[in-house]
């Protein structure tokens, strides 16, 4: 059931100007995002097109009240990134959050006290829904981290280094066979 | 000259109230300090490898010692500053190339985003014209007249320790691949500043441990794990063993042999680590099949070089060890597997460190009787050259369908591509040993192709975020084709890929593997009298 269809159909007309807000600030976030913004080559600037893709992807469901799991795939294509940059945990999810002030600021005065003020707390709620998701996932992909440190430290790559050289093992073999000839 | 645009690149604007914390500083990139914290540094040496590799002839490694990166004081030499400045000193008088690059940047900007490490964190510093200008504001401070009168005015500053640990951060925030040489209409290397970078840290004790660690083992065992001539043997056997059971092919390589008319040396890693054990399994099949008349070396038991990510003098070192085992052996000229940078100490470097190879002979294939011209200076072939010839002139009989369930595309490793023009070579070998492969987008293969983000020993799991983060313009392509037309294995010529980029698709493209090309040639590969069981993996099926 359509929770908030008079103010999605709104703000689907100034999808534009939300979606160019909405990347610019969450592209700020990193030190130099110039780049990041400008570059449309999916190839040439990856950052800055999957958190383009992803939230366009994002915006256009909520605008369709979509179901939860719909969210999943553009949401992964963005925490995905966040999940290894140098965010904090809640710095990595809280592009979805900031979604809300967004659409506060471009629908102006019409959404704060016009006749779509009512629709304004179940659209809040989704993108919230949507935050907590991301959440969820983002833990997902640091939990893949921590298993991919496992598995290498597993594969005996680690070998390399921590565990020593494995010459040292004949070399507790040859002690022990001197200590028993003794 | 362009206008220095340097401080504005590292600023951003942010406006209106918002959740996000702004936790990025607002100021010119000299003001921001290299802040370490677990996950974004590699851990340092351990003091007993710095001392032992100190007490080797020909190499320096001095102030060995416990030491944390996190902590204020990094325990330096009293006059640490005046020996890096003279370490730049000579290093400007030894090396044309490098006062070169100092001077002609003018800074264009071609650079600044073509970096993997740039791209993945949008870090200024990280472009690789910011992380050149963290050594060339010293040099320009210490070494130049506009410098020394001017200092900062100059884009000058002076050495402090915080650059130093600026230095620290950032030329271990760089895989050395040269994708931003490729754009650089000067043709500036930027992958050497970061090499004098490194240099230039060591002669203070600055350095880390996953690439000391596999230094100091070379040099004492000759390959990067440490293994013993038995063990090296040992795992190679395990391999003939597995290649039997698979394939009803005995194989039976030599090792030490004088005589040989071919010397192999390839990475240690395919010889113990998965996936490169399947890729060896490959090299011993195919050398079966044309009855290569070939040695192994338990003392030339590597291919790797992290000399090249550590000194000039240590990339020397390792690299002769190389051509003594050649001409202790008697052996007419030298095959090598696939390995990455490998390749570029054979053609970048190796002739003016250790040639010329007048021992040996211009390498001519015993099987095919081409004569590889290219390689008339260092006497070393690669594999994928090799078993190009060896499919073009018919000598091996290969059947694709037994790489049916395998769809590849094929990732050109940084430095076979870079450094030695390997290109045709490795796509020529594929379109004969599958049904179908694609290729990933232009801008992405080739000369232009991204690193794995884990080269020059960055391949260590306490940077794991790291890694992730620089491979992703690579594994967004890869993640590209994989959707776009079903691949589902990534084919290269590099240990380091091998490895690195497994875990890499782990993160990014869980449904793509990773697989040396041998591996696939000896999937292919028809053997005559073979008793071949049903193998639905190829050489990674479980029997």
């Amino acid at each position: 059931m359509a929770a908030y269809e008079d103010l999605a159909k709104a703000i689907a007309a100034k999808q534009k100007q939300i979606l160019d807000i909405w990347l610019e600030r969450t592209l700020n976030s990193y030190r130099s995002p110039g780049f990041f913004i400008k570059s449309q080559d999916l190839f040439a600037n990856p950052v800055g097109m999957q958190v383009r893709s992803g939230l366009a992807a994002v915006f256009e469901l909520l605008c369709e009240e979509a179901n939860q799991e719909a969210f999943a795939r553009p949401l992964d294509q963005v925490v995905r990134i966040r999940a290894v940059q140098d965010f904090s945990a809640s710095q990595a999810v809280v592009p979805f959050l900031e979604l809300k002030w967004v659409v506060k600021e471009v629908l102006g005065a019409d959404a704060q006290s016009g006749p779509l003020a009512g629709q304004l707390n179940e659209f809040d709620c989704a993108v919230e829904r949507v935050a907590l998701m991301a959440f969820d996932l983002y833990c997902r992909c640091r939990e893949q981290l921590y298993l991919n440190r496992i598995h290498e430290l597993k594969s005996g790559r680690a070998m390399f280094t921590d565990g020593g050289c494995p010459s040292r093992l004949l070399d507790a073999d040859a002690q022990q066979g001197a200590d028993r000839e003794q | 000259m362009a206008v220095v645009k340097v401080d504005k690149l590292a600023q951003s604007v942010a406006q209106g109230p918002s959740l996000m914390t702004g936790a990025y500083p607002n100021k010119p990139w000299m003001e921001v300090p290299a802040v370490f914290k677990p996950g974004n540094y590699a851990y340092p040496t351990k003091a007993d490898k710095l001392e032992y590799l100190n007490n080797q002839q020909g190499v320096s490694f001095p102030n060995a010692r416990e030491w944390n990166p996190e902590d204020e004081d990094w325990k330096l030499p009293e006059n640490w500053k005046e020996i890096i400045l003279q370490g730049l000193a000579d290093r400007l008088d030894r090396f044309r190339s490098l006062k070169i690059f100092m001077d002609c940047c003018v800074r264009c900007g071609a650079c600044s985003d073509k970096c993997h490490f740039f791209l993945g964190t949008g870090d200024p510093k990280n472009m690789p014209v910011l992380r050149a200008e963290l050594l060339r504001s010293v040099y320009r401070n210490d070494f130049t007249l506009a410098g020394k009168i001017l200092g900062k005015l100059a884009g000058g500053r002076e050495m402090t320790v915080g650059v130093l640990k600026e230095w620290f951060m950032y030329a271990y925030q760089c895989t050395e691949c040269r994708r931003c040489s490729v754009f650089c209409p000067y043709g500036i290397d930027t992958a050497e500043i970061t090499m004098m970078l490194r240099e230039l840290l060591h002669l203070v004790g600055i350095g880390i441990n996953w690439a000391m660690e596999p230094v100091a083992n070379s040099n004492r065992t000759g390959n990067h794990m440490g293994l013993t001539p038995q063990a090296f043997k040992g795992n190679v056997d395990f391999l003939c063993e597995d290649v039997e059971n698979l394939t009803g092919v005995k194989v039976n390589p030599t090792f030490n042999r004088k005589g040989a008319e071919v010397l192999f040396i390839t990475p240690s890693a395919d010889v113990f680590a998965e996936p490169g054990i399947f890729t060896c399994m490959g090299y011993l099949l195919l050398f079966e099949a044309i009855g290569l008349d070939y040695t192994w070396s338990t003392y030339a038991s590597e291919g790797g070089n992290f000399g090249l990510f550590t000194s000039n003098e240590m990339m020397k070192k390792l690299n002769a060890k190389m051509y003594a085992e050649a001409k202790r052996l008697g052996v007419k000229w030298i095959l090598g597997g696939e390995c990455g940078h490998m390749w570029r100490v054979i053609h970048q470097y190796m002739d003016t460190m250790n040639g010329p190879t007048d021992f040996l002979e211009v390498p001519k294939s015993p099987i095919t009787g081409t004569v590889f011209d290219n390689a008339k200076s260092t006497k070393m072939v690669h594999i994928s050259e090799f078993t190009a010839d060896l499919i073009k002139n018919g000598k091996i009989k290969l059947d694709p369908s037994r790489n049916s369930h395998i769809v590849p595309t094929f990732h050109d490793s940084c430095n076979p591509a870079r450094a030695m023009g390997l290109l045709d070579e490795p796509r020529y070998i594929l379109d004969h040993v599958v049904e179908k492969w694609y290729e990933m987008p232009e801008n992405t293969i080739r000369e232009r192709t991204f690193c794995c983000g884990s080269g020059t020993a960055l391949n260590t799991d306490e940077i794991m975020e790291l890694r992730m983060r620089s491979g992703l313009p690579r594994a967004n392509a890869v993640k590209y084709v994989h959707e776009k037309h079903g691949v589902n294995t990534l084919g290269c010529v590099c240990a380091i890929d091998r490895a690195t980029l497994s875990t890499l698709m782990s993160y990014w493209v869980p449904e793509v593997e990773v697989a040396g090309l041998s591996e696939l040639v000896g999937n292919a590969l028809v053997i005559e009298g073979e008793q071949r069981q049903e193998l639905t993996e190829g050489l990674r099926t479980l029997v």
